[in-house]
């Protein structure tokens, strides 16, 4: 089972990277890619809101905006009001990049769920939620945590305990 | 955009401009019947240039989920009309 998680997570990865490759968008990379989808095709974002949606600090998003600009995927301006408020948006090339990226995972789902029927479909949507509901809680136990591999021994001598 | 006085008519008009531009052919060859799959040469990254110049146009948001109940010409015009008049 954990073997075949992580292989899953490993190959999705690798296959979205391979296919931006092989696409149009082949200046990008998945780091950045995943920056255009946190900032959305539609309103103007803070870089602040943008950071925390990414889990980095506004200071990282900053060189990789720079970048994204440069590359004409990104948008920046200071907020007309309050000079300090920094809101960045996709430009229309950005829309599409981040709309054919969202399409590649929704692609991806579809044929991985296209041979199931109804009632399996819902139990496979159900175990999937749980497993990212799971994920999602043990990543939250990182939060504001100074030292990562204390928490790591933690989450791992708490796993063994459940096991048991 | 979300004028009151927007008519579905101008939108069709509209919408067939936008869309022979971005497939690089005239208006006249477009008509509200045709299909997206089969009868429009659209190539997906062609589509999503199409989608994002018409919500730019009106200011509208079309997600793949409205996306996927379109297959006309018509179907599209119907969408973007509900939504460029509230």
């Amino acid at each position: 089972m954990s073997e075949a998680l992580v292989r899953i997570f490993e190959n999705v990865v690798l296959t979205e990277e391979k296919s931006l490759r092989a696409g149009y968008f082949n200046d990008l990379s998945i780091a950045e890619m995943h920056t255009l989808t946190a900032i959305g095709p539609y309103d103007a974002r803070t870089m602040t809101n943008t950071a925390e949606d990414l889990g980095i600090t506004t200071g990282t998003l900053t060189v990789a905006i720079d970048r994204l600009v440069k590359k004409g995927y990104v948008h920046r301006e200071r907020d007309k009001r309050d000079k300090r408020i920094v809101r960045i948006s996709l430009t229309h090339n950005g829309k599409l990049a981040c709309r054919m990226n969202s399409k590649f995972h929704r692609v991806l789902a579809k044929h991985i769920l296209a041979g199931y029927d109804e009632a399996d479909r819902k139990k496979l949507l159900d175990l999937v939620n749980e497993v990212d509901q799971y994920v999602e809680q043990q990543l939250k136990r990182y939060e504001g945590s100074e030292n990562v591999r204390a928490t790591a021994r933690q989450v791992a001598k708490d796993t063994t305990k459940e096991k048991k | 955009m979300g004028e009151s006085n927007i008519t579905r008519e101008k939108i069709l008009e509209e919408v067939i401009r936008i869309m022979a531009e971005t497939l690089e052919i005239s208006p006249e060859e477009i008509t509200a019947d045709l299909n997206f799959n089969s009868d429009l040469p659209f190539d997906s990254l062609q589509l999503y240039e199409f989608v994002i110049d018409v919500e730019e146009h009106y200011n509208i948001r079309l997600p793949d989920e409205l996306l996927d109940e379109v297959k006309t010409v018509n179907d599209i015009v119907d969408v973007v009309y509900k939504l460029a008049v509230k």
